[in-house]
């Protein structure tokens, strides 16, 4: 296998902004996106859903284009936009036809140098994000599971452990103070990443970078809260009533190593023995063979895109026929089977073979089709913000790949301990479990 | 020809000038036994993403049970003549590929995608996944379980029950309108019935293979011939379906589901196929409706009234009927209210020209988005397939941003009349009965049923 050559250009403003370029032809089409280094993990104490909603409110006017004029000048360019908030980012992206490059940096400059909106867009955007939270969380069966259910058993620190989607009456009581405050603490350049991948000249796109957006001024470092957990003395569990849906569930995390470790290599190849689809150890035996279960699946969520405590994540649907005791013994049975055994030679060559693939995969794709080069994109912002070295997109399938057969074992030892886990029972109320004979 | 936004005259950049869209070259042929295949190249990194279709699906075998060609897809990767399943899953992820058994109404498929130096064994797994499943008892019997316990829990989603009770009402007897199994007819699938639909619709003579990657089509296509050139069988019989139902009137189905604390509306009329002269009409009359961003109905019901965070609409094209629907989840003391911005949207469409500026806009989105296909090799497999599943025109991707740009208010306004039936349309309501009823009955008359489909008083 030959190194990866992706032409990554890098640059920062004099404001602090970094600047990052992907040249690439394929197709008449740039992908744009702003990363701000602030997410849902470290929002104020008392504003719990705070980062998300503020993410819709950057959609809801700037300066020199009013609410509405935002969305329409995307689309009316023949392109698409979104933004998400993650643990520890925020981003908004646009896919455009290439001509429209310099008016999509003109609006993302518009925006992160002068937001503007008033009391009518918080009140609209308050009810469209509880109406949000209605449609992917409270109206839906297993709705916010386990995303949503596993920080507060799993975590301590308010910063991890707290609803990231946000209690209604916090929502309620974010105010137009609250919008412009953590506008102007978190969203400064010099806390950002701005991103062009795709139809375009480097020149070109530095150029425009420096025309947009050095002439924004630089803020004070932002303040960052400390995210760190006290060390976990014993396994957590928690219980969740499931209002809709019709079999019991059960997710179990467990508390990852941090990034760019040894560890961290290891554990990721074990993620894909665990969970690589339906090869993968857990979803063979609880599902295929044992046939307790009939969903299990999971991994390690956003595997370069966390910078703080994070987990691999296993969530299951059982047979009610099957006790949760006896499915979490199936479970553990697995994960036993791992810490005293290991991966085979075999097996590791292969699970590398399937993380290489799923590599080129994650760079090339684009949630679902629409947003090209999203993958890419994503990397190359965590690796800037947190790593200040953007190259590492074309080197970190290195490490992966020399994991060694003991390293694997020692990371399911060192990890996959219960010492180390939260478990969250999800439980329909109008279960006929029964248990298992 | 770009076309300005006319609303801005401060400080927005002007587009510069277009640069070319130009879509790969497919490389096609048509084998003796009957296999269609389309190859194209697109090396953007070093994979493939292939998909085998079957031109048949669940309509094609729904008189002898609901959701029976996506039981036997489901089953076909569980074992062949030479691999059990387990050998089947590992030997994918040692040649880093992904691969999926599914059908939908019209098709069935093996979907697959995988590193370009492993092609060949992939596509011989591929080529025995199709002509020599062998659907182990066993195997059958713990998806047959397993899919119980899937129609159970789609009962749950309101998603689900919407279109489950909206697709009942649009088509009536034509195969159509069952969108899955109850459970009664999971329990009744026979492996044998499986076996005779394979052996029906898994055919070369029935089937269209593609192939977008990062390869040589020369070097690929006698590779392609080498693995799939020897397989037979025929092409199956078309059937005759039932004709949908004429529909007349607003309806209201209200999907009773208790604790709901948001309603998902959803309402639809018949429209049209792809293949119908007013296709790229409809299609760019619905994106300036309902299937944008900016789009009139998102601006009114969440940007502006804050309604909803999901409004959309959309024109279905299924192989023999299309149909039309606007969705929507809402809070549930706005149900009456979205449903009179939805029409009062549709109805202005039917009345009131487009003003140049908006239909501009509008057509500049849905050149520009189409061309995204373009950048992944998923994207233009997509892309390839819409046309050749449908049989549109060679040039169907080279001609459609031309299209689409000629289009003028009175194509617009035509499309809406024809297609918005807003007198006509079938409006189904999942949510709690005590909360909506009151506003479900301005609409017309209101049948209430539960999630299984049970009528109540």
């Amino acid at each position: 296998m030959t190194q990866l050559q992706i032409p990554i250009q890098n640059a920062t403003l004099k404001n602090g902004l970094r600047v990052v370029i992907v040249p690439d032809t394929t197709a008449p089409v740039v992908t744009v996106g702003v990363y701000y280094k602030i997410g849902f993990r470290l929002e104020p104490q008392g504003r719990s859903g705070f980062a998300h909603l503020f993410e819709h409110m950057m959609f809801q006017g700037s300066e020199n284009a009013p609410k509405m004029q935002h969305i329409k000048l995307i689309n009316s360019s023949g392109g698409v936009l979104n933004g998400s908030t993650m643990y520890d980012v925020t981003n908004y992206y646009e896919a455009v036809p290439s001509n429209a490059l310099e008016r999509v940096l003109w609006l993302e400059a518009d925006r992160m140098r002068a937001l503007k909106v008033d009391e009518e867009n918080l009140r609209n955007q308050r009810d469209v994000v509880k109406e949000e939270v209605r449609v992917n969380v409270l109206n839906q069966p297993y709705g916010g599971f386990p995303w949503l259910d596993m920080p507060p058993v799993a975590f301590r620190n308010w910063a991890n452990a707290h609803n990231f989607y946000g209690d209604f009456a916090d929502l309620d009581a974010a105010s137009l103070v609250d919008v412009q405050k953590f506008f102007r603490t978190y969203y400064v350049p010099n806390n950002a990443v701005l991103l062009m991948l795709g139809d375009l000249e480097p020149g070109e796109g530095f150029a425009l970078a420096e025309k947009y957006f050095a002439p924004i001024p630089a803020g004070a470092a932002p303040p960052f809260a400390d995210p760190a957990e006290p060390p976990q003395k014993e396994e957590r569990r928690g219980y969740v009533e499931e209002k809709f849906g019709t079999l019991p569930a059960m997710a179990i995390g467990y508390v990852m190593p941090p990034r760019r470790t040894a560890d961290w290599h290891a554990m990721a190849l074990l993620d894909q023995a665990l969970h690589g689809g339906r090869a993968g150890r857990i979803h063979r035996e609880l599902v295929l063979e044992k046939q307790i279960a009939v969903e299990a699946d999971g991994g390690i969520d956003d595997i370069f895109g966390y910078n703080g405590p994070a987990q691999m994540t296993t969530r299951i649907l059982h047979k009610p026929e099957y006790s949760a005791e006896t499915t979490l013994a199936a479970f553990d049975e697995v994960l036993r089977e791992v810490r005293e055994k290991g991966v085979t030679e075999d097996e590791l060559q292969h699970l590398k073979v399937k993380w290489r693939s799923d590599y080129y995969s994650t760079l090339e794709g684009g949630r679902g089709g629409y947003m090209p080069r999203y993958g890419l994109m994503h990397l190359l912002a965590c690796f800037t913000l947190f790593d200040n070295e953007p190259q590492l997109v074309n080197t970190i399938l290195d490490g992966f790949l020399a994991v060694k057969r003991e390293e694997v074992q020692a990371a399911a030892q060192k990890y996959l301990r219960p010492k180390n886990r939260a478990i969250v029972f999800r439980t329909p109320v109008k279960s006929d479990a029964k248990e298992a004979a | 020809m770009a076309t300005q936004t006319a609303e801005f005259t401060y400080a927005v950049p002007r587009l510069t000038p277009e640069r070319a869209v130009t879509w790969p070259k497919r490389t096609r042929a048509q084998f003796a036994n009957g296999l269609q295949v389309v190859l194209a190249e697109a090396r953007a990194i070093p994979k493939f993403h292939g998909e085998l279709y079957l031109r048949a699906g669940n309509a094609h075998v729904v008189d002898r049970a609901p959701g029976l060609a996506e039981m036997t897809a489901t089953v076909v990767r569980t074992g062949t003549s030479q691999r059990a399943s387990r050998q089947i899953e590992e030997d994918l992820r040692r040649l880093g590929a992904d691969l999926g058994t599914y059908a939908g109404q019209d098709t069935s498929a093996i979907s697959f995608a995988g590193l370009s130096e492993f092609a060949k064994p992939i596509l011989e797994l591929v080529n025995e996944l199709a002509r020599e499943a062998s659907f182990p008892e066993a195997e059958f019997e713990r998806e047959r379980r397993q899919k119980l316990e899937e129609v159970k829990l789609e009962r749950t989603s309101p998603g689900f029950l919407a279109t489950e009770r909206l697709r009942k009402v649009l088509f009536g007897a034509h195969p159509y309108a069952q969108i899955s199994p109850s459970e009664a007819q999971v329990s009744a699938y026979k492996r044998e019935d499986l076996r005779d639909v394979y052996r029906e619709i898994y055919t070369p003579g029935n089937a269209l293979f593609m192939l977008v990657g990062d390869f040589d089509p020369e070097a690929m296509m006698k590779a392609v011939q080498g693995v799939f050139g020897k397989w037979e069988g025929k092409k199956p019989v078309e059937k005759k379906a039932t004709a949908p139902p004429k529909l007349r009137g607003r309806r209201v189905f209200l999907v009773h589901n208790p604790g709901s604390v948001q309603t998902q509306i959803v309402a639809g009329c018949h429209a049209i196929t792809r293949k119908h002269p007013d296709w790229l009409r409809l299609g760019l009359t619905n994106s300036l409706y309902g299937g944008a961003f900016n789009s009139r109905l998102v601006m009114n019901i969440r940007e502006d009234k804050g309604y909803t965070y999901s409004p959309r609409s959309a024109v279905h094209p299924l192989r023999q009927h299309g149909y039309f629907s606007v969705s929507a989840a809402v809070r549930n003391d706005v149900v009456a209210a979205s449903l009179t911005e939805m029409f009062y949207e549709m109805d202005k469409l039917r009345s009131i020209p487009v003003p140049d500026a908006e239909l501009a806009d509008a057509q500049n989105y849905l050149t520009g988005v189409f061309s995204m296909g373009l950048a992944t090799q998923d994207g233009l497999l997509s892309q390839f397939s819409t046309v050749e599943l449908n049989e549109l025109p060679a040039d169907y991707l080279e001609t459609y941003r031309e299209k689409v740009r000629s289009f003028t208010f009175a194509d617009l306004l035509a499309a809406a009349r024809k297609y918005f039936d807003s007198a006509n349309m079938q409006i189904v309501l999942v949510g709690d009965r005590a909360q909506i009823e009151e506003q479900a009955v301005l609409f017309g008359e209101v049948e209430v049923c539960d999630t299984q489909g049970n009528p109540l008083e």
